[in-house]
């Protein structure tokens, strides 16, 4: 690569020209429509026949009374007919009373009515919602459900508006068949992990705009139409960065037709943690360490005269301090408001919604997230064959909260809360105004974290998504051109502030308090980050019928650019009083630029035989920035075919009139696609040069960044391939009564990013081979989904269920090479469940300290000297006669990952006014596993878990090395002592293998009947009561977390348990 | 017909773009090699990057592994392994195999050598440079692992699937010494001659270099067939060891270097600050930055973009800026080195000689007459810091005696307010106070704000300086037979240190007297490990034996030293008694003092890992291991 200053300068030129080409070439893409549309034969008025004869007239009104304008009444037979008023109203001549009307209109059920010798007719017209639940969103378009052949599954806004979830990945706990879902992190605005078949992070398109994960967890979840999920070969249509499953959101439109309706959904909620470990008080932490000190030192500073006055805990020195209380104040209120719009006459439809949601944190009340969404979806039938649509979704969303020095500001309470020792006290002297100096760990004293004291964190980000696009239905059939550019904005602003403090003690004497500790550090950093997105999309369709042959054709291209640039700035001010940054302050500042790119070219054939055989095949060719110019296309094909066997003629006689089995399709895809994500948006491996700025060195005073080799160029890496065979059956029975699916899968991946290792070069030649495109995996499973819906009189029901498995299998990696059978055993992956916990069996505890010294097996190294009767006997799998890491088997699932079963049960019931809703969600064969705080005793020196204080291996008198030894469930306590096998190793002493179900949603709600709604003029008025993760059955509850927590020290911020009351109001 | 003309014009205009030049972007940090090689603004910046990649074994980056052996102990919870459960070191321990830097250095010089836009002045000395800092990183090697392979170009590998041409083996360790030595032989005519040049390698640097390389080789070229003659590679092929190889001309090569840079006088010892006492003096040769004498080579810091966490880590508590500090002690092993200003060596009395407990008014009259370097290079019990005074003590005696585990403890004694534990601890184990009863001043930065996390320090860290030259020029003296010639070079050091002028003479030079005036000179400066390594003494210092006791007769250079000891104060509380508010001391381990260091005659030449052999079956591995 040779390029210099001059050469890059002209090529950006070129760069920018063609980016101008590419607004002309949009632009002329407008004006080509607007031309055709001139051109064309311009075909749609309908001759409509006068009234002659009888004359029958009528209103023809929705479910709610509302009028319906240009509803199609037709004399059944004839052709003749007429379409109602501006006030749904018709007047028609029929021709003798045998006449029957058909009335018809989009999205409504097809009527028809005999007027018999009436004159007048009210008629009303309940809305097909069989027919718009029916329709599924795909990638570039949409299908009739039955239609599908890939593994698509969806919810819709029916489902996911009773979460009340802040995210949109939180609502998705056990609506959808294969999504693993974990949500280990429960601060305010907080998502969960969600991930299709345990594939790895998916890909998000919002109205078809490929979006990343924060974008799609900060929409507001009532302005979700849809969610669907492509979870096999239907995803190839994304190419490059399909991988792992899409994930595809719309956003709510206006219905043609339809009388304007104002919704207000608004609700408020109090949020409580679920589940946190128990510190325990001040008496059993002293009675524990003056144990560890005597087992540890046999002495301890800490007298029993000591000990009687912390157990009696009133003496001025000696109370207890709890911490917990201190911090968490439970119910810590959730609010969210909604109101929309939405409506449509034949010419323009719309949806125009804005959301507020505020959420606050157990942690004070001064750690909030606050979020403002709007959603602005107008379309535009300028002509009958020219529609244009400007969709906009914006959001403004705040994080407030004290800043506190040292990284995350919702770590240190947490922290705060098994760090700090109940003899601790925040304030000296208890006196607010004095932040006492706790011991060597100021910083986690919670009197500090405010606003008042501490300083503030606070982060906006405020992002704009317009979408424009164009539509022309042509005159030929079926054939429609799409064009669509959206722009993309996102904007962050990140201020920090963190005060000088000071913190005392108390002197009781003189009654005075003297500053002893503090921080004169005061920091100031601010921070912006625009993202710049652009996409440019342009889209052929072709849909027509010939006979039975069924045809829909697709083809589009997709240009996508993104820039994203950050700067940041920090100072050390002289004052806490001022925010405005001063450049004499300036401590550091840094500039970052990223650009991306990409092509796509797609195309797309569907084709079925009388709704019987189903074929689809489609392709994208994708092109991406990150790679160099010769390794930078790919090609990503998909197949797929489905057999709707109800169908054929040798069922009928099978199944008869289908009331008992009433619909079955067989379906199965295969397809290729790609993964990008190993290699950053800034890589550019395939350039060698020089990194800057990599360093600071300063020279006689005077500071130089320095420049770096970046080392060999990697022209030989690509992206990884997935492969996805998928196989399933969809069935339907009792009329539709019951229905299901059940699928298969298998994801082959190849060309993860590795090095040879059969080439040996001599580290002495300073560099290693590339990583090229060498090592394989796969993710295979399966899901099965039931539902049944019912009725029993008034009483409505539906009830479902779904269950997913998704397991890890590393393939091979490139020719691997084993010193021995255990290195083998112990090391290799090859062809092996990746998702294992490696770790000691414990068979037992050490009763005696005669037991310790008679072992054969060196437990920790050090020939058993740091062994005390109930330290953990670990199962001396390779009978050398000392524990190592050669004597780890595997002892469960992964910890830190998704389950690799989840399931999701959902119920709801309805009967007249009374709606009743409850989903749970769980999952399975996954680990958790305890260590520092929950297995450590005084871990950094902080408090004791209460599990462990209650039930631990002691002597009956401490301080006594004769007395006898007392059993109980955890090893003996001692003080941060190093090299302690009992607590520094993993093993199935301290391992869970985790089930869980958990209560997600349960609501219950009532609508006010009709009579009352028609007085007060509203359409609806439904009030309700509703609780997330009311209780959770699962085997976490002794550990003292929640059974969905990742981190291994139980520090996480756990899930809330929220009750809110909330209202539904259209009108 | 138009129609479908206009259809495909559409279809043409979707599919007939420029992609490529479309997806084409540019890195935003990335400088091509020819923007690199025509600006010599540029390639300084390659170099800078290279100086910042200096290689080096203890620094003030990381305080902890100054813990290691018997200078100090780690007050804080994460390291007290290091003195608690480290009862043998790893074979590992301070390995070196770093060829990336190697490489980086090659191309640095093969690239300056084809950069003919470059000016022939700014060349030569670039790539001068660059040679001198391949000299570092094999000294730095060498020091660790023996003989390594001497790689002087970068290698290319040719994708051929044959990589046995770039194999190499070990070079002999002699063979190591003798490339550097020779290098900086040739590159000290090629560097600028200019001693106000701290940053970057100076002719003086080179010839300081020069100075303790040549004295190394030479001290185990003479130490390693008396004190460990079976440290060497079977078949022996002189990859370790030096066997068979003459000490003397390194000894010669040492002080002729040395004595090149003093005669020249470009360099001189510290004396600034003499008027306020040798250890204020001794303790602002490493804080002062403008026009110091004796710094010769140094990493250079400056606020805000480039600090050293050293003083935030290490300061005393009592002027703590931040919650924390403290983590570094001294030990009382090194304390006790520092002579009385008589010349002779002694343990700091806490008993009389009847053995009555003696106490002190005033903490800081036990360290009184020593050695000034004691107090510039330790802070005492009673200095100040930050104009405050240290406040160590474990605990008070009362009668029936009082202790706590909290620094600063006040507990109220018949209605007064007794602080029970000094601010500075000792409190029982609790990290980040005064352990030992001591904290480290050298290098700990007096300036407001250096031990806050958002300032921290910009106290440069000196490499090379004239005072090591003086010993280095010594201790090669004193082994070439010229006790004279060492004694006038050490007696110049501890002048400045306090003592009397000529307060050694020839008869007064030996290998232990060489070896102590080293120590307490150099303590935390780098040199501990490398000095006990080369003079052989290792294994004998670090021995794996616990003490209970210190040596009552401090100053020999094998003493053992397994345990880090502490010498800590008490305060007497008894109104009205005649000792009321006096201090007592008590020689102590820290609690979490256990194993006894134990250095192994495996860790001379650290471990050549499996993946280096497996990789070159040409290197040989290193002995006892």
């Amino acid at each position: 690569m040779k390029r210099n200053k001059i050469q890059r300068v002209v090529k950006r030129k070129t760069h920018s020209v063609y980016t101008l080409f590419h607004k002309i070439n949009l632009s002329l893409l407008v004006l080509l429509f607007i031309f055709m549309q001139t051109a064309g034969n311009d075909v749609f008025a309908q001759d409509l026949i006068q009234p002659v004869g009888t004359s029958v007239s009528g209103k023809v009104v929705d479910i709610n009374g509302a009028a319906l304008i240009g509803v199609t009444v037709q004399i059944k037979g004839t052709g003749k007919g007429s379409i109602t008023d501006i006030n749904g109203a018709f007047t028609l001549s029929v021709p003798d009373a045998n006449t029957i009307l058909a009335f018809s209109y989009i999205g409504f059920v097809k009527q028809e009515i005999s007027p018999a010798g009436k004159s007048f007719l009210d008629v009303k017209m309940v809305t097909n919602s069989e027919l718009l639940e029916e329709v599924v969103v795909v990638g570039f378009g949409s299908r009739k459900k039955e239609t599908l052949t890939g593994a698509i599954a969806n919810t819709t806004s029916k489902e996911l508006d009773r979460v009340h979830a802040v995210t949109a990945s939180a609502a998705l706990a056990g609506k959808v068949s294969g999504l693993s879902f974990r949500q280990a992190e429960g601060r305010p605005g907080a998502g969960a992990n969600i991930q299709i078949r345990n594939m790895g992070t998916p890909l998000f398109v919002i109205d078809g705009i490929q979006k990343d994960e924060g974008t799609f967890n900060n929409i507001a979840p009532n302005d979700i139409e849809s969610i669907t999920i492509l979870k096999d070969a239907s995803a190839a249509i994304y190419g490059v960065k399909a991988a792992n499953g899409v994930v595809l959101v719309t956003t709510k439109t206006g219905k043609a037709g339809v009388k304007p309706v104002i919704n207000i959904n608004a609700y408020t909620g109090w949020q409580s943690w679920t589940r946190w470990p128990k510190g325990s008080n001040a008496s059993d932490w002293m009675t524990g360490k003056r144990e560890a000190d005597y087992n540890q030192n046999g002495t301890s500073d800490i007298t029993t005269d000591e000990l009687a006055k912390w157990k009696t805990g009133t003496e001025p020195g000696y109370k207890s301090f709890d911490w917990y209380d201190f911090i968490i104040k439970k119910n810590a209120p959730l609010t969210s408001l909604n109101v929309s719009t939405s409506g449509g006459s034949d010419r323009i439809t719309y949806y125009l919604s804005a959301t507020h949601v505020d959420q606050s944190s157990v942690l004070g009340r001064e750690f909030v997230f606050t979020r403002n969404n709007i959603q602005s979806n107008v379309d535009v039938k300028v002509t009958d064959r020219i529609k244009v649509g400007m969709h906009l979704n914006g959001r403004v969303e705040t994080n407030e909260n004290p800043g506190v020095p040292g990284g995350d500001d919702y770590w240190l309470p947490r922290f705060a809360l098994l760090r700090n020792t109940p003899m601790d006290r925040p304030y000296a002297n208890d006196n607010p105004n004095y932040v006492n100096n706790i011991q060597g760990h100021g910083d986690t004293n919670w009197g500090l974290l405010n606003y008042e004291k501490s300083g503030y964190f606070r982060s906006n980000w405020r992002a704009l998504q317009s979408n424009f696009n164009v539509e022309y239905t042509s005159p030929l059939k079926g054939l429609v051109f799409k064009g669509n550019y959206s722009n993309g904005f996102a904007d962050r602003v990140l201020d920090v502030h963190e005060y000088t403090y000071d913190l005392f003690t108390y002197r009781p004497s003189t009654d005075t308090y003297e500053r002893t500790g503090g921080s004169i550090n005061p920091y100031r950093e601010r921070e912006h980050r625009k993202v710049l997105e652009n996409v440019y999309q342009g889209q052929v369709d072709y849909k027509n019928t010939f006979g039975k042959h069924n045809i829909v054709l697709m083809l589009a291209t997709e240009f996508s650019d993104r820039k994203s640039l950050r700067d940041w700035v920090h100072t050390s001010p002289t004052t806490n009083a001022l925010p405005l940054l001063q450049f004499n302050d300036m401590k550091e500042y840094v500039d970052e630029e990223v650009n991306i790119a990409s092509v796509g070219y797609i195309g797309r054939m569907n084709y079925n035989y009388a709704d019987k055989y189903y074929v689809e095949v489609s392709g994208r060719r994708d092109g991406s920035s990150k790679y160099e110019a010769s390794k930078r296309w790919g090609f990503f094909p998909a197949a797929s075919a489905g057999w709707r066997i109800s169908k054929e003629g040798f069922m009928k006689s099978v199944i008869g009139d289908g009331k008992i089995l009433t619909d079955v399709k067989f379906r199965g895809s295969y397809g290729e696609m790609g993964d990008d994500s190993s290699i950053g948006d800034n890589d550019y491996t395939y350039v060698s040069g020089y990194t800057y700025p990599s360093s600071t060195f300063v020279n006689d005073g005077t500071v130089i960044n320095g420049a770096v080799d970046r080392g060999i160029a990697t022209n030989n890496l690509s992206w990884m391939v997935s492969k996805i065979t998928n196989v399933g059956m969809d069935f339907t029975m009792f009329d539709g009564k019951l229905s299901g699916a059940v699928d298969y899968f298998y994801r082959k991946r190849t060309g993860i990013p590795s090095i040879k290792y059969d080439i040996v070069l001599p580290i002495e030649l300073g560099y290693g081979l590339p990583r090229e495109n060498l090592k394989s995996d796969a993710q295979f499973g399966g899901e099965f989904t039931l539902t049944y819906t019912g009725k029993a009189g008034d009483f409505n029901y539906a009830v479902g269920g779904n269950v997913s498995v998704s397991r890890y299998k590393f393939l091979s990696s490139y020719k691997p090479q084993f010193a021995n059978s255990l290195d083998y055993y112990l090391h290799s992956t090859e062809n092996r469940y990746g998702d294992i916990f490696w770790g000691k069996e414990v068979t037992g505890q050490f009763q005696t300290q005669d037991q310790i010294n008679n072992s054969k097996i060196d437990m920790d190294g050090q020939g058993n000297k740091t062994l005390l009767p109930g330290d953990l006997i670990y199962k001396d799998q390779n009978g050398d006669g000392v524990i190592t890491d050669e004597d780890n088997r595997p002892i469960g699932y992964p910890a830190g990952k998704n389950p690799i079963t989840n399931i999701g049960f959902n119920i709801s019931l309805a009967w007249k006014g009374f709606d009743f809703n409850a989903d749970f969600s769980g999952g399975s064969n996954f680990c958790y596993s305890r260590n520092w705080e929950l297995r450590v005793p005084f871990q950094n020196g902080g408090g004791l878990l209460q599990d462990i204080s209650a039930s631990h291996w002691k002597r009956t008198d401490p301080a006594d090395p004769n007395s006898a030894w007392l059993s109980g469930t955890y090893p003996a306590l001692r003080y941060n002592q190093s090299g302690l096998s009992s607590y520094n190793t993993n093993s199935t002493f301290w391992l869970t293998n985790v089930t869980y179900l958990r209560a997600r949603t349960i609501e219950i709600g009532y609508s006010i009947p009709q009579k009352i709604l028609d007085k007060v003029k509203m359409q609806k008025i439904r009030l309700y009561v509703n609780t997330n993760n009311l209780f959770s059955i699962d085997n976490l509850s002794t550990v003292g977390v929640d059974a969905e927590t990742m981190d291994d020290n139980g520090l996480q911020y756990p899930q809330n348990r929220l009750v809110n009351v909330g209202v539904n109001l259209t009108f | 017909m138009k129609k479908y003309f206009l259809y495909s014009l559409f279809a043409l205009l979707l599919w007939g773009c420029n992609d490529d030049a479309y997806i084409n972007q540019d890195p935003t940090n990335i400088l091509l090699e020819d923007q690199v090689w025509s600006d010599p603004t540029i390639v300084e910046k390659v170099l800078s990057d290279l100086y910042t990649r200096y290689p080096e074994y203890q620094k003030l980056s990381s305080w902890y592994e100054y813990t290691n052996f018997t200078e100090a102990f780690p007050s804080a919870l994460g390291d007290y392994w290091r003195v608690e459960t480290q009862s043998v070191y790893n074979y590992d321990l301070c390995a070196n195999w770093d060829y990336d830097y190697i490489r980086k250095v090659n191309l640095f010089i093969q690239k300056a050598k084809g950069a003919t836009m470059l000016s022939d002045a700014s060349r030569s000395q670039f790539m001068a440079e660059a040679r001198f800092l391949r000299c570092a990183s094999y000294f730095e090697k060498v020091k660790a692992m023996g003989g390594v392979p001497l790689i002087t170009e970068p290698m290319e590998y040719n994708f051929s699937g044959d990589p046995a041409y770039l194999r190499h083996p070990r070079a002999k360790e002699s063979e190591v010494y003798d490339f550097i030595i020779a290098e900086l032989d040739t590159i000290k005519t090629l560097l600028p001659d200019n001693p106000d040049m701290k940053s970057r390698a100076t002719r003086g640097t080179a010839l300081a270099m020069q100075s303790r390389v040549a004295l190394y080789a030479a001290s185990i070229a003479r130490y390693n067939p008396i004190r460990t003659s079976n440290v060497k590679c079977s078949p022996d092929n002189g990859e370790v060891g030096m066997s068979g190889v003459d000490p003397i001309k390194y000894y010669e090569k040492a002080l002729a270097a040395a004595q090149e840079i003093i005669t020249e006088g470009k360099y001189s010892l510290y004396v600034k600050k003499m008027a306020s006492g040798a250890s204020e003096n001794f303790a602002n040769l490493f804080l002062d930055k403008t026009n110091n004498p004796e710094a010769m080579f140094v990493r250079d810091y400056s606020i805000p973009k480039s600090v050293n966490d050293w003083t935030l880590n290490n300061q005393p508590r009592t002027s703590t800026e931040e919650s924390t500090g403290g983590r570094l002690n001294p030990s009382l092993n090194l304390a006790q080195l520092y002579e009385k200003l008589d010349g002779t060596s002694a343990p700091f009395p806490s008993v009389d000689s009847l053995g009555n407990t003696i106490y002190y008014a005033d903490p800081l009259t036990m360290f009184a007459g020593r050695d000034g370097r004691l107090a510039g290079t330790v802070l005492l019990p009673g200095m100040k810091f930050k104009n405050k005074a240290l406040d160590i003590f474990a605990a008070t005696l009362m009668a029936d005696g009082l202790h706590s585990g909290v620094f600063g403890a006040i507990q109220t004694i018949n209605g007064v307010d007794v602080e029970v534990t000094g601010l500075d601890g000792p409190a029982g184990d609790a990290e980040f106070g005064a352990q030992t009863g001591f904290y480290i001043r050298k290098y700990l930065d007096p300036a407001v704000g250096s031990g806050t996390i958002g300032t921290q320090s910009d106290v440069w860290w000196i490499r090379y300086r004239f005072g090591e030259v003086l010993l280095n020029a010594a201790e090669a003296a004193f082994e070439l037979g010229q006790p004279d010639v060492a004694a006038g070079y050490l007696n110049r050091l501890r002048e400045r240190a306090g003592f009397p002028a000529n307060s050694l003479q020839a008869s007064d030079i030996t290998f232990d007297r060489v070896v102590n005036e080293r120590r307490v000179e150099l303590a935390f400066e780098g040199h501990e490990l490398w000095d006990l390594k080369r003079w052989r003494i290792a294994h004998l210092v670090l021995n794996g034996q616990k003490l209970t006791a210190l040596t009552t007769t401090p100053g020999k250079a094998n003493e053992p030293q397994g345990n880090v000891f502490g010498l800590v104060p008490y305060k007497v509380y008894k109104p009205g008694d005649v000792n009321n508010g006096k201090y007592y001391f008590k020689q102590e381990k820290p609690k979490r003092v256990n194993a006894a260091h134990n250095f192994r005659l495996g860790n001379y030449y650290s471990f050549i890992n499996d993946e280096i052999r497996n990789h070159n079956p040409l290197i040989k591995a290193n002995p006892n291991q």
